[in-house]
Order: structure tokens, then sequence, then C-alpha cells
């Protein structure tokens, strides 16, 4: 009997949780197929702030899901290996390491408008480079890179990885052959779990694209804020709204390839 | 190889990344907001007139300031739109060039810097906006003392003054219509400790949006963004120039120092001085400097002069020196 | 490649292994080390020169707002940890159709900017917010508190719990189910079986993504910018010394001091747990 009091209480909490964070964005949403929020679900449903929002932020959409994928393929190239590093640097013991992995979250601690400004003086003068969404990547690596180093790092860790490696060593192969033939397959799930992290992050990425976008480069979140800020709530709403749809697909997509893997490897 | 895939994926988002950024007939401009001075149209218009494509830029004042500061060894932008004391403020640190648009001589005197580093295109009276519907009854105030009775508490936001343009330009208003002058701040002040106690929303940024949806009824603000609110958007919104007085603030352009498309930008600020131009922001219910450009009906949905005789015009150079010690009082004072 | 050119006997990847980290670490240094580098330099370049850096403290108005921020994020990350915790353990123990849909929107948040969660917040809990109707219908006087520090602790909340949740999930994934069988076996009651044998195990994936969390926090910026409650957290002053004055060199020294404190805080975090045990999760 207490059992399942303890239960239900704990299902309680849990959906109470999920309410809080899921709830306002289904308000959002209604918001967006409203005629007048004001007013309330009687003014009636239009999709007029829908059209408006595709007409005027279509662009936007586009240009964050590019630069979330390339930044994804970025910070796979760069961070699998960092992550590889820092669990293997003098067997994993190094406070070097440990010091870097801490530079690493830098970028996420000191406000975005701090890290853009310092890339802007330093990079700006490079006219080409400034105006393109190159430059935007760029802050979104910086940004993501220790949000896929760390779960892949975490994977890493695992003593059978190591007792594999050895193994491999054993019977002569490389460090090449080693990394690509038994240790990325078997880190997938970390590498999976910091994909998701990372494209969700990087579309949603304001505080630093703000100041490194121009008017031609403008990106979703930039977008998305602009029109809460400065347009009827039905348009912010209609944009999460266009937003969400685009978006969920992908993450549940990344979702069931996490548990399919996950299920599939075992370490 | 999954290598070689990867490569070709960077490959062609960086094809695909310098492909948004070519130029062509684009001249950028800070802080041209598309729902702010209906720039929506005027952009339409000059797209249309002259071939030039100017995207829209949702940054304000500061934040445009700011960034083409940044930006000052190899800027990004052709020109910007500024509050009229960040105008002054550019000058002071030699990021804009003098250019003297077609109708700079229309202007009057005290709306352009001499030596053509600004100008002003249009301006705007600071006030009260009003969602009528909002109120749910209560009596629309008339004044910035009704603004302290207990039967509007709740209902009152007002823009941050220390951190955000109109946010200042509303507490010099205040201050102003209370008796203060640029040197001496304090019933401004004490005017603000006073509205506390009604328990003001201070946003930090425009809260146009919620004017309108009924989360703050009573928003220090524009006359332009009210009559926006009231014919374009079909509120029920009015405006309210206080009886105690109040101020009005024109809005600058300059053509940014250095920047890549200089001739085009020229061409897009003779238009925005030029007749056709001026009509758009008639239209957009802002005092167009070229007085000649506004037309009867138009004229017709401000409200009467008489209220209008109410807002003065102050000393733009001097709100711009004193703005630092004023929010500095206001912090410690105030917050 | 050939048996002979490798050395048979070698375990370890060598000292080599940190060829793996040049791309990583050339990207960070190019493009993040010495531009800030660089930054600390305008830092000093104002009108008080290196001053500005002690501004933190001197200055009464910046001094409260770090102790502010820190304070926020602290009481944030404690409270995400456990309500993550609690529901991330819950969510992963049981099945349900629709999983994968529901942790889809749990994440969901995640993509938001912090301007946008505070709409969020003002939704629901603003003048016209789903609890201030409510609350009006139920008792007669709506209950808002989007703009004062609940509202602003409850936005970070909101963009803190996905970050966290994931990580928990993903961690008690990893959990040994024999080892708590083992403590019931042995007579423990549900409270300390949690207490000593699932926290322990999940300790390490809730300081690492504690230490995320307050991170995040310590930088965000868009949330309170929204919200705008009468405390200014230091992001927003620093916002406000470049867009007002375009004080670049303020900005940039609170920027850095900013920085630098929560580093402090993280490698405190980390000798915690034991100074060269990598983050886990």
């Amino acid at each position: 009997m207490k059992q399942s009091l303890r239960f239900y209480l704990q299902l309680a909490f849990t959906l109470l949780v999920c309410a809080f964070l899921i709830v306002p964005v289904l308000l959002s949403m209604l918001a967006g197929v409203t005629e007048n929020f004001f007013v309330g679900l009687s003014s009636g449903f239009t999709l007029r702030w829908v059209v408006q929002v595709w007409d005027t932020y279509q662009m936007t959409i586009w240009r964050s899901i590019v630069i979330a994928l390339a930044c994804l393929a970025v910070t796979l190239l760069v961070g699998v290996p960092l992550a590889y590093m820092l669990a293997r640097y003098k067997g994993g013991n190094s406070r070097l390491a440990r010091v870097f992995e801490e530079l690493l979250m830098m970028p996420v601690a000191v406000p975005g408008l701090a890290t853009a400004l310092a890339l802007i003086m330093a990079y700006g003068q490079y006219r080409a480079f400034r105006s393109s969404l190159l430059f935007i990547l760029v802050g979104h690596v910086l940004f993501t890179l220790p949000f896929m180093v760390r779960p892949v790092l975490a994977v890493m860790q695992s003593s059978q990885l190591a007792v594999l490696e050895e193994a491999a060593a054993s019977l002569g192969a490389g460090m090449r052959q080693r990394f690509f033939g038994v240790v990325v397959p078997n880190v997938m799930s970390g590498i999976l779990a910091g994909a998701l992290m990372v494209v969700t992050l990087s579309i949603g990425e304001f505080n630093i694209t703000w100041m490194l976008h121009t008017p031609l480069t403008m990106t979703l979140p930039v977008g998305l804020a602009d029109s809460y800020a400065s347009m009827r709530l039905e348009v912010g709403s209609a944009y999460t709204l266009i937003f969400l749809f685009m978006i969920i697909p992908l993450l549940i997509a990344m979702q069931w390839v996490t548990q399919t893997t996950r299920a599939r490897v075992r370490l | 190889m999954r290598f070689s895939r990867i490569i070709q994926t960077i490959a062609a988002s960086a094809a695909l990344a310098a492909s948004f950024s070519v130029a062509a007939q684009n001249v950028i401009c800070y802080n041209c907001p598309p729902e702010w001075a209906d720039w929506a149209t005027q952009i339409k218009t000059i797209k249309e007139k002259t071939g030039i494509t100017v995207p829209p830029d949702n940054k304000n004042s500061g934040q445009a300031l700011a960034q083409i500061m940044a930006e000052k060894a190899s800027p990004v932008a052709d020109f910007t739109y500024v509050g009229v004391t960040f105008g002054i403020e550019a000058k002071k640190n030699d990021i804009i060039t003098p250019y003297k648009p077609a109708g700079w001589n229309d202007v009057p005197a005290g709306l352009k810097d001499p030596e053509g580093y600004w100008t002003t295109i249009h301006s705007g009276t600071m006030g009260l906006m009003v969602n009528v519907d909002a109120l749910k009854g209560k009596p629309v105030p008339h004044s910035w003392a009704d603004l302290l009775k207990p039967e509007y508490k709740g209902l009152i936001g007002y823009l941050d003054p220390a951190s955000a343009f109109v946010g200042y330009v509303g507490a010099v208003a205040v201050n102003q219509a209370l008796g203060g002058t640029l040197d001496n701040f304090t019933p401004g002040i004490n005017y603000f400790k006073a509205l506390q106690k009604n328990q003001p929303i201070v946003p930090k940024q425009t809260s146009y949006a919620r004017l309108i949806s009924g989360e703050i009824p009573i928003l220090f603000g524009y006359d332009f963004d009210a009559y926006r609110a009231k014919y374009k958007d079909k509120a029920n919104v009015a405006f309210v120039i206080p009886t105690e007085g109040t101020v009005t603030v024109p809005y600058v352009v300059s053509l940014v120092k250095n920047g890549p498309n200089q001739a085009n930008a020229k061409k897009v600020l003779d238009f925005l001085l030029s007749n056709e131009g001026q009509a758009i922001w008639a239209n957009a219910y802002l005092r167009p400097v070229r007085a000649s450009a506004i037309s009867k009906e138009a004229e017709a949905r401000f409200l009467p002069a008489a209220d209008y005789a109410r807002a003065k015009p102050i000393d733009y150079g001097k709100m711009a020196t004193v703005q630092r010690q004023f929010s500095e009082r206001y912090l410690a004072e105030v917050k | 490649m050939s048996v002979t050119a490798k050395n048979p006997r070698r375990k370890q990847p060598g000292s080599r292994v940190w060829l793996f980290a040049v791309p990583g670490m050339t990207l960070f240094a190019a493009f993040w080390l010495l531009p800030m580098l660089r930054l600390v330099g305008v830092g000093a370049s104002g009108p008080t020169g290196a001053m500005a850096y002690l501004a933190v403290v001197t200055n009464r108005h910046y001094l409260s707002s770090l102790v502010s921020t820190l304070l926020l994020s602290g009481v944030v990350t404690v409270a995400t940890l456990a309500i993550s915790s609690f529901v991330g353990l819950f969510l992963q123990r049981n099945r349900f159709p629709g999983k994968a849909l529901l942790l889809a929107m749990l994440t969901f948040p995640l993509a938001f900017p912090g301007v946008v969660v505070g709409f969020m917040v003002i939704m629901l809990a603003g003048r016209q917010g789903l609890i201030g109707v409510l609350t009006e219908k139920l008792f007669g006087e709506s209950l808002v508190f989007a703009y004062s520090l609940t509202g602003l602790f409850v936005g970070y909340l909101y963009f803190s719990i996905p970050r966290v949740i994931l990580t928990v999930i993903a961690a008690a994934e990893k959990l040994d189910p024999s080892l708590e069988e083992a403590a019931r076996s042995l007579g423990a009651n549900p409270w300390r079986v949690f207490r000593d044998v699932v926290v322990p195990a999940l300790t390490p994936a809730l300081i690492s993504s504690g230490a995320i969390c307050f991170a995040t926090s310590v930088g965000a910026f868009g949330t309170a910018f929204t919200l705008a409650t009468n405390i200014d957290v230091l992001p927003m002053a620093i916002y406000n010394e470049f867009t007002s004055y375009a004080n670049f060199a303020m900005a940039a020294a609170l920027s850095i001091v900013l920085g630098v404190i929560t580093w402090i805080a993280l490698a405190l975090a980390r000798s915690l747990s034991g100074s060269t045990v990598p983050a886990t999760a």
C-alpha cells in the first residue's frame, strides 16, 4: 500500500515538472493560431500569423538549421578526438587535461557578449569572413564544444574500453586503427548524446549570435527574440509554433537513434 | 570513408554560407526595425523606387551605437538610425561621417548637425499609451500625477531609464513636466520613487506587444506607437499627452564612417528626406521633419494641436551629457 | 600497417595521443583564448585603467550584481539537480507509450533563447498568465510572480532542468540494479537505498551537470533581460555598460572577472570529486 502511494506521489511530481516545462510552450503555440490573444480563444482561429512569420522569417529558420548541422560536423571532427586525448593523456591522470577541460567551459560561463566582442575585435577586419555564416558558426562551435566533449569523455572513461584498446594494441593495431576501429564504435552512445545537445543548443544560441550576426545573417533565435519583443504576442507565438514543428521531428529522431544504439552497444 | 563525407558536408555548408552573404545591391542599416516607425513600408518603397535592398535590423539605438563602435576597424553597417542623443555620441566617438542629403535645407537648424554628421528624419512625442480595454472600466489617466493614484496599482509600466533610451526619454519628460531641468533631476527621481508604490513593471526593452496583449495596460511611450496600435493593429489604445507637459524627441540618421557601400547609402538617405520618404513617416504617425509632407488625413489622426503644444523640445546635447549621472542616481535612489 | 613497425608491447596510447587534441586546441586558442587575452587589454584601456578590474568590488552596484548572480546560480543549480534527479530517475525506470515524444518535449526548451524563456514565464505567471487567471477564478485574487525574484528563479529553472535531466537519465541507465536489490535484501528501507546506493552512484554525473548548470546560469542574460526584475544580474550590468554608454572597457573587465570567478567555482567543485578524475557524463 505504502509502495503505491509513494509511486503516485512521484508520478504526480514528475507530471507537475513536465507540465511546468511543456504547458507554456503549448500556450504559446495556441496563441500563434488565435486571432487575438487578449480576447482569447473566442476571437477565432487563424493562420495569418503563421503566414506572416513564414514570409518574414523563413530564411532565419533554414539558416539556423544549416549552422546547427555544420556545428555538429565540426564538433564531431574536433571534439571526439579531443575527448580521447583528455581521457588518455598520461593515462588519464593529467592535471593539464583537467585544466583544459575547465577552460573549454569558459565560453559558456563568460557572457556571450564578451566572446562575440573578442571575436569581432580579433577577426572583424576580414570582411568576407565577418559577413558570412562562418563567423556565426565559429561562435556556435566555441559554445557547444564542451557539450560534445563531456558526454564522449564520460563514456571513454569506462575501463572496459581501455581493456579493448589494450587488446587491440597487443594485436598490433596502430593508434589510428584503434581510434576508428575500437574507440569510436564503442562510444557511440556518448557521441549521440553530445550530438543531440550540440544541435539543440546551436539552434537556440542567442547571446553570442546576437552580436555576431549582421542583418543579412539573422538566425532563428535572434528573429524569435525580436518578434516576441517588438511585435504582437501572436507573431512570436506563431514563430514558436513553426519552430516546434521543424525541430520536434529532429529531436525525436535523435532520441530514437540514441535508444536503438544504446540497446545494441552495451559497454 | 566517413571522413570524406564529412568534409564534403562542410564544404557544401561553407559554399551555402558564402552564397547567403552575397552583397548585390545591399545597404546595411543598423536599427531599422520593421515594426518601429513602419520601416517595413519604407524599406519596401526604397526597394521599389531605387532598387536598393535594405535588410531590416532589430537593434535599438544603444545596441546599434555599441555595435558600430565594436566594428570600427571594419564596419559592417552603411548607415544607422538612432535617437538624437546617440547621434551626438556617435559624432564624439568618430564613427560617422558627414553627408548632407537632398532636402537638407528644409530641415530646421536645431534638428540637424551643422556640419552634416546627422539629420533628423522624424520625431515622436513621449506620453502615455493606454490599453483602454485592459483597464477594465477604470478611467483613462490624464496626467503624470494621475498615475500615482492607488486605483492604477499593478497597471503601469515604464521602460528602465537606466538601460533603455526610451526609458531615459520618459524620465526626462516627467522631470521637465514636474518643474525639473537637465541639471536638476530631483522632481523626476521623487516621482519614480512615489510610483513604486503602484508596483510598476519596468521592462528593459520595447514592450509594444505587452501593451496590446494587456499585460501592461498603461505604458510610457511614443505617440506613433500608440497610433499604430490604434489604427493599424485595431486595438483600443488611447494616447495621452499629460497635462503637466512632455518632450518631443527627434530620431536621426547618419552615414557610418568607412561603411562598405557608401554610394548607395547616400541614395537611401536622400530618399528618407524626400517628399515620398517623408510621406511614409507621416502615414506611420510620426512627425516628418519636413512638415510639408504630412497629409490632411494623417494629420486628422493625431491628437489636437492644443495637446501637442504641451510637448517641448529640449537641449539634446545636454541630455546626452547628463545621461550617465542620471542613471547612477536612479539606480542608487529608486531601485 | 606492419606489426614490426609498432612496439608490440606498448599498451597505453602513448605520448602521441596529444596529437588528437591539436585541431581542438588550435581552434580554441585561435578563436577564444587569444581574442580573450586581447580583451583583457581592452578591459584595462578605459579611463580608470587597470582599476576597472577592481570595479566589481569597489562599485556598490556591480558588487551586489555579482553576489546576486552567484547566489541565484547556486540556488538554481541545487534546485535543478534535486528536481532533475527525482524526475529523471522516475522517467528512466518506467516504461510508457509516448516516452520518446515526452523526452523530446522536455528537451525542446533547450533551444529557446533566454528572452523567449522570459516570455514563457510571463505566459505562466504574468498579470494575464495562466496561474493568474486560475487563482483569480479559484480564490478571487490573482497570483502574479513573473516579475519578482520567484519569477526569475522559475525562469532559470526552466532552461536548466532540460540540460540536467538528460544527463541524469543517461547516468541512471548505467546504475546497477543488483546493488539496490542487495541493499534491500539486507533490510534497508527505500530512503536509505536512495541515499546510500543511488545517490553516490549518480554523484559524478550530478557534479558534472551541476557545473554546466552553474556556468550557464552565471552567463545567462536573456531571461533576466525580459523579466526585468529589480535584481540586476551581472550580465545585465555588462549589457548596460555596453549599450547605454558603449563602455567597452568596463564591459570587458566585468566579463573577464565573471569568467575567472566561475572558473574558480568550477575548480572548487572539481576538487570535491577528486582533482584528477575527469568529468563524467
